[in-house]
C-alpha cells in the first residue's frame, strides 16, 4: 500500500482518541508488518556491505571527510546500535503486540466454541462439498458411525437443528496456538534481545601469560569503553596445538579465577569451550605475544669481527649507548609459516621457524622495519642458504622484502670465516681487481685461519659460495649493528572475550516458542468436516463439506479419499 | 491431483502402517542412542573420531540398544492407542531415513575402491575415490535436467522417468560420496578427520542432494513433474558452480580450523540446507508457474500446458516448498545461535552472514504473511518466491565471496 492510498483512506479526524484509535488500528495491520520487515530487511544489508566497527581513520581514508561525515552522523559505522535501527524494531515489536491485542481474544474464542450448524449460505460458500441421495429408511446412527470410524483421531460434535443432523469434525483446532506462539515469541526474543544490551556486557581482555587482568573494553559506538570485572582472571600459561600440515588446531587458556585475593576456579578454556563464572562466560577469542623474552646477536659491521648478545622484550626499546642504535621489539612469532611456491605453482608452505620484528633507527640511519630470523634459509633440496631477514624500508609489514644475508649467522665459524676471508682478499687484490683466483686464494688461506692448515669442515664448498655471496651483500648494509635473533623465552598473552547476558535465557525460550509455534502453524492445519443429513420427502440428503486452513493440496486428496470410502460404506448401509 | 501408487504391493506395505511406525522408532532410538553415547558415553565424544565411534562395537551397542528401546516403547504405545501406527509422521520420515541407510551401504561399498594406505596423500587428493562419485553425480544430475526437459517437450512417460530416476541416482551418489568423503578425512590423519559439512564445495554437494531430495518427495506426491525442468536447472547450475569450484582446487580436504571443531557444526550446518533446499525448490515452483502463466497468456495451445500443474497447485507447491524450508531454517539459524554463544561470545554478533540470514528469513516471514494474512496469491508470489531465492543465494554464496566476517571459513581462497 502506497503512503498516498494510505492518506486517502484515512478518515477525517475529530479528536485525538480518534486519531490514537487509527494509529491503534495501522498498527496491527497486515500491510505495516510486510513493509516492517521489509524495511529492516533493506536496513540490515547496509550494516554488511559497509564493515562495521572498524578504525575511525579506515573509513575516513575510504570515504573521504564528506561521506565520512554523512556516515558518521547517521551512525552507520555501528548501525545495529543506532537509535533509527533500533526504532524499527521498536515498531516491529508494537506492530506484533497490536496484532497479538486484536487478535488473540478472537481466536481463543473461535478456538473453544465449535458451533456445529452450519446455515444454507454458510455452505455455500465451502470449497469442497459432496452429496448423496440415499433412500428413506436408511438410519442415521450407522451413517454417523461410519463417518466417525473414518476419521481415525478426530474430534466430533453433533447437534440437531431445523430438522438437519449436523456432525461436526474437527482435527487440529489448536493451529491458531501456532499463530500467537509465533508472535509472542518474536515478542520474547525481541525482550531478550534488549534485556541482552541493558544490562549485559561483552568486551575483550589481553592477559599474558603469567599476569592477570580485570578490565575488559568494548567499542561503544565510535568510542572505546573500559568496565572492570568483579574478579581477576590470571593466564598460567597458553599453548597452540597443530595439525601435521602446521594449520593450527587448537588454541588453549589455562587460566585462574581470582575472587576477593582468592582462587576460586582453575581452568582450561578453548574456542568451542568457554568459562562460567559468576554469569559471565569466558572465551578463547585470540592470542599473540605477550612480552617475550627476546636475545639479540649483535653482529658489529665494523670488521672487529665482535659478536655481542643483548636482551630484551617484546614491546620494549632496546638501546646502545655507544652507536647510539635504538630497536623497537614489535612482535615475534616462533612460526612463520609462509608460501614458498612461485606465483602460478602448487602452495607449499613452509614454516621458516622463529623471528622477531623491530623497527631500527639512530644516528644518521633511516629507520627500517625488520623482520630477522634464527634460523638460515633452508631451501627445498636441503640447501643452506644461510641467513635472512625481511626489511621494509616504509615501516609498513605490507612492503616487507626478503634479503638473504649470504652468511649462515646462526653459526659463529662462518662470521669468523667470513672476516679472514676479507682480510685475506684485501691483501690478496692489494686494492686491485677481485678475481677468480684471488677469491680461490684468499678462501682457502681463510679456511686455513680458521680451521687449521689443511683441515676442511663437511660442506665447505656451500660455505664459501654464502661467504662470497656475503662479501658482495654485508658491505650494503649501512648500520653498524646487525641485530639477528639470537634465542628467545616465549610469553604470549590469550585474548579473551568476557560476556554477560541475562537476556539469553529469555532468547531461548523465545526461539523455542518460535519453532514450536511455527511446527503447530505448519504441520498442523486446522481441518473442519461435516456431515449433514437431512430427511427429504423422496429419501434422505447427505452433505459432506469441509474446509482446511492450511495445506490444500494434502486436503484436496484426502477429501477425495474420504469421499470414496463414505460413498462405499453408505452405498452398503443403503442397499 | 492424486497420488499414484507405481509401487508394487510389498513396498506399500513396507512403507506404511506397522512397519514404518515400528522402522521409524528403530530410527529415532538409534539416533537418541547415538546422541546419548555423544553425552554420557564413556570416552565420550572425540570431536576427531565420531564417525569411528559411530561405527565400532560400542556405536553398534548404544544405536542398537536405542534402536530396541524405541521399537519397544513404539510397540508398548501402539497397544494403548492403535492410531499411532498409521502416524503420518512415520510414513513420512521412514523413506527418508531409509535412503539415509542406503547411502551409508552404498558409501561402504565405495571404501572399497579406495587406494592402497600408501598411495594417499594429503598433498595430491585426486586419487581419492569420492572425487570420481562425486564426478559421477554431477554427470547424473546435467543429465537429469536435460531429460526433465525434454520431458516438457516430449511427455512420453519413457523420458519422464529416466529424468526422475537419474535424479533419485543423483541424490545417491552425492549423500554416498559425501559419507565418503568423511572416511577418507580419518585416512590423511585421524586428527584432520571431520564431518563433510567445513567448506564450501563439500555444502554445495550437500545443497544438491537436498535440493532434488526436497523436490523429489514433492513430485512424488503431487505428480508435478514438469516442475523438475526448473529445478533440476538450478541444481546443474550448482554443479558447473562446483566443477570450477574443485577446478581452482577448493575441492580438498583440510583440517578443521578451531572454531569449526564442534559438534555444532554436524547439527547446523546441515539443518541450514534444507532450509536453502526447499526455497530452491520453491523458485523452481515459482518459475514453472511464471512459465504457465506465460503460456496460457500467450493463447494457452502450447502442448506443454498439459503436463504442467495448473497454477493453483504450483502455488501451492511453492507454498509447500517455503512451508518446509521455513521452519528448518528458522531452527538452523537458532542452532547457529546457540553455537555463537558458545564460540563467539553472543548468539548474535551482526555479522554479514547472520544478518543475511535474519534477510533471508524476513523475506520469506513477510511472503507468508502476504499470503496467508493478506490473501496474496498467484504470479506476484511466484516472483517472490524466485527473489527470495536469489537473496538466499546471496546469503549462502555472495556472502562468502564479497563480504568479510566471522563465518569467513566458507570463503574462496
Amino acid at each position: 500500500m502506497t503512503s498516498a492510498a494510505c492518506l486517502a483512506n484515512m478518515p477525517r479526524m475529530q479528536s485525538f482518541p480518534e486519531l490514537l484509535k487509527y494509529v491503534w488500528q495501522r498498527l496491527g495491520s497486515m500491510s505495516l508488518a510486510i513493509i516492517l520487515l521489509v524495511v529492516l530487511a533493506i536496513a540490515s544489508v547496509i550494516g554488511t556491505v559497509l564493515l562495521q566497527n572498524q578504525d575511525q581513520a579506515d573509513y575516513l581514508q575510504q570515504f573521504g571527510p564528506l561521506w565520512y561525515w554523512v556516515f558518521r552522523s547517521l551512525g552507520l559505522f555501528d548501525m545495529y546500535h543506532t537509535w533509527w535501527f533500533l526504532t524499527i524494531l521498536g515498531f516491529l515489536m508494537l506492530s506484533v503486540s497490536a496484532c497479538l491485542w486484536r487478535n488473540v481474544p478472537k481466536m481463543l474464542k473461535e478456538m473453544r466454541a465449535r458451533k456445529p450448524t452450519l446455515s444454507e449460505k454458510a455452505l455455500k460458500n465451502f470449497k469442497y462439498t459432496k452429496r448423496w441421495q440415499l433412500p428413506a429408511s436408511t438410519d442415521i446412527a450407522p451413517l454417523q458411525a461410519s463417518f466417525e470410524k473414518r476419521l481415525q483421531g478426530w474430534e466430533f460434535r453433533p447437534a440437531d437443528e431445523g430438522g438437519r443432523h449436523y456432525i461436526r469434525a474437527d482435527k487440529g483446532r489448536w493451529h491458531k496456538w501456532g499463530y500467537i506462539l509465533v508472535h509472542s515469541a518474536i515478542l520474547v526474543v525481541l525482550i531478550g534481545g534488549w534485556m541482552g544490551a541493558q544490562y549485559g556486557f561483552r568486551g575483550n581482555m589481553a592477559v599474558p601469560e603469567g599476569k592477570s587482568e580485570k578490565e575488559i573494553s568494548f567499542l561503544q559506538g565510535t568510542e572505546t569503553g573500559h568496565l572492570v570485572m568483579p574478579f581477576q582472571v590470571r593466564c598460567n600459561s597458553f599453548f597452540i596445538d597443530f595439525y601435521p600440515t602446521g594449520a593450527p588446531k587448537e588454541f588453549r587458556s589455562n587460566l585462574t579465577i581470582i575472587d576477593d585475593g582468592k582462587e576460586v576456579l582453575t581452568s582450561d578454556i578453548i574456542v568451542n569451550e568457554p568459562l562460567y563464572y559468576k554469569g559471565v562466560r569466558i572465551y578463547q577469542a585470540s592470542f599473540g605475544d605477550g612480552g617475550s623474552d627476546i636475545t639479540f646477536k649483535m653482529f658489529h659491521m665494523d670488521g672487529s669481527e665482535a659478536i655481542t648478545t643483548a636482551t630484551s622484550q617484546v614491546y620494549k626499546t632496546w638501546k646502545d649507548p655507544a652507536s647510539g642504535i635504538e630497536l623497537k621489539i614489535t612482535d615475534f612469532k616462533p612460526y612463520n609459516v609462509e608460501n614458498m611456491a612461485n606465483p602460478g605453482e602448487a602452495k607449499n608452505f613452509q614454516d621458516l621457524g622463529p623471528a622477531v620484528e623491530y623497527e631500527m633507527r639512530g644516528p644518521g640511519l633511516k629507520p627500517v622495519k625488520i623482520k630477522a630470523f634464527m634460523n638460515p634459509f633452508i631451501d627445498g633440496d636441503g640447501n643452506n642458504q644461510g641467513s635472512f631477514m625481511m626489511i621494509s624500508l616504509t615501516g609498513d609489514a605490507a612492503d616487507f622484502k626478503p634479503v638473504a644475508l649470504g652468511l649462515d649467522l646462526s653459526n659463529p665459524v662462518e662470521w669468523k670465516l667470513f672476516h679472514a676471508f676479507m682480510r685475506h682478499l684485501v691483501a690478496a687484490t692489494s686494492g686491485g681487481k677481485q678475481t677468480k683466483e684471488a677469491n680461490l686464494a684468499a678462501f682457502k688461506a681463510a679456511m686455513n685461519d680458521v680451521f687449521g692448515e689443511g683441515n676442511r669442515p663437511e660442506g665447505f664448498q656451500a660455505m664459501a659460495m654464502r661467504t662470497l655471496q656475503a662479501v658482495n651483500m654485508l658491505p650494503q648494509l649501512p648500520w653498524p649493528l646487525l641485530p639477528m635473533l639470537g634465542d628467545f623465552k616465549l610469553h604470549y598473552y590469550t585474548g579473551l572475550q568476557l560476556a554477560l547476558d541475562p537476556g539469553m535465557n529469555v532468547v531461548w525460550v523465545g526461539s523455542a516458542l518460535l519453532v514450536l509455534g511455527l511446527c503447530i502453524m505448519f504441520y498442523m492445519p486446522h481441518r473442519k468436516l461435516w456431515l449433514i443429513i437431512q430427511a427429504q420427502d423422496d429419501g434422505m440428503a447427505v452433505t459432506l463439506a469441509g474446509m482446511a486452513n492450511r495445506n490444500h493440496l494434502v486436503f484436496d486428496k484426502d477429501f477425495h479419499d474420504l469421499f470414496t470410502k463414505l460413498d462405499d460404506d453408505f452405498a452398503k448401509l443403503s442397499s | 491431483m492424486t497420488a499414484t501408487t507405481a509401487e508394487s504391493g510389498f513396498f506399500v506395505a513396507l512403507n506404511q502402517g506397522r512397519w514404518a511406525y515400528l522402522r521409524f522408532a528403530a530410527y529415532v532410538g538409534a539416533m537418541v542412542g547415538i546422541a546419548a553415547m555423544a553425552m554420557f558415553g564413556v570416552g565420550a565424544y572425540e570431536e576427531n573420531a565420531f564417525l569411528y565411534q559411530i561405527l565400532s562395537m560400542k556405536g553398534v551397542i548404544w544405536g542398537g540398544t536405542g534402536a530396541l528401546a524405541g521399537c519397544g516403547l513404539a510397540v508398548i504405545a501402539s497397544t494403548l492407542k492403535p492410531t499411532l501406527q498409521d502416524a503420518k509422521s512415520a510414513r513420512n520420515f521412514v523413506p527418508w531415513l531409509d535412503g539415509f541407510v542406503l547411502m551409508v551401504a552404498l558409501a561402504s561399498i565405495w571404501a572399497l575402491f579406495e587406494p592402497a594406505q600408501a598411495a594417499i596423500s594429503y598433498d595430491d587428493q585426486s586419487n581419492l575415490f569420492a572425487g570420481r562419485v562425486i564426478m559421477a553425480m554431477n554427470v547424473i544430475f546435467i543429465f537429469s535436467s536435460v531429460s526433465y526437459i525434454a520431458y516438457l517437450f516430449a511427455p512420453d512417460s519413457f523420458i519422464g522417468r529416466i529424468a526422475t530416476w537419474s535424479a533419485y541416482s543423483g541424490v545417491f551418489l552425492g549423500g554416498s560420496a559425501l559419507l565418503l568423503r568423511w572416511h577418507e578425512s580419518y585416512l590423511f590423519d585421524l586428527e584432520i578427520g571431520h564431518a563433510p559439512v567445513s567448506n564450501l564445495y563439500e555444502v554445495f554437494i550437500l545443497l544438491f542432494c537436498i535440493t532434488a531430495a526436497v523436490y523429489l518427495a514433492l513430485e512424488k506426491r503431487y505428480q508435478a513433474k514438469a516442475m523438475g525442468a526448473f529445478v533440476m536447472t538450478l541444481v546443474s547450475a550448482g554443479v558447473f558452480f562446483g566443477i570450477w569450484l574443485d577446478s581452482v582446487g577448493q575441492a580438498d580436504i583440510k583440517p578443521l580450523v578451531p572454531a569449526l571443531q564442534s559438534y555444532w557444526m554436524k547439527i547446523h550446518v546441515p539443518m541450514n540446507f534444507v532450509g536453502y533446499g526447499s526455497f530452491a525448490v520453491a523458485c523452481g515452483a515459482g518459475m514453472a508457474y511464471l512459465c504457465r502463466y506465460w503460456l496460457e497468456s500467450n493463447g494457452g495451445k502450447s502442448k506443454m500446458l498439459a503436463i504442467f500443474p495448473s497454477l493453483d497447485q504450483l502455488d501451492q507447491l511453492a507454498y509447500k516448498a517455503v512451508a518446509i524450508g521455513f521452519p528448518a531454517f528458522t531452527l538452523a539459524t537458532i542452532l547457529g545461535a546457540a553455537w555463537a554463544a558458545e564460540a563467539w561470545g553472543g548468539y548474535w554478533s551482526w555479522d554479514p552472514k547472520e544478518t543475511w540470514a535474519l534477510i533471508v528469513w524476513l523475506i520469506y516471514g513477510s511472503y507468508l504473511h502476504a499470503r496467508v494474512s493478506h490473501g496474496w496469491h498467484g504470479k506476484a508470489l511466484a516472483w517472490w518466491a524466485v527473489a527470495g531465492f536469489l537473496v538466499t543465494v546471496f546469503c549462502f554464496l555472495g556472502v562468502n565471496m564479497y563480504l568479510s566476517g566471522l563465518h569467513s571459513y566458507g570463503q574462496l581462497s
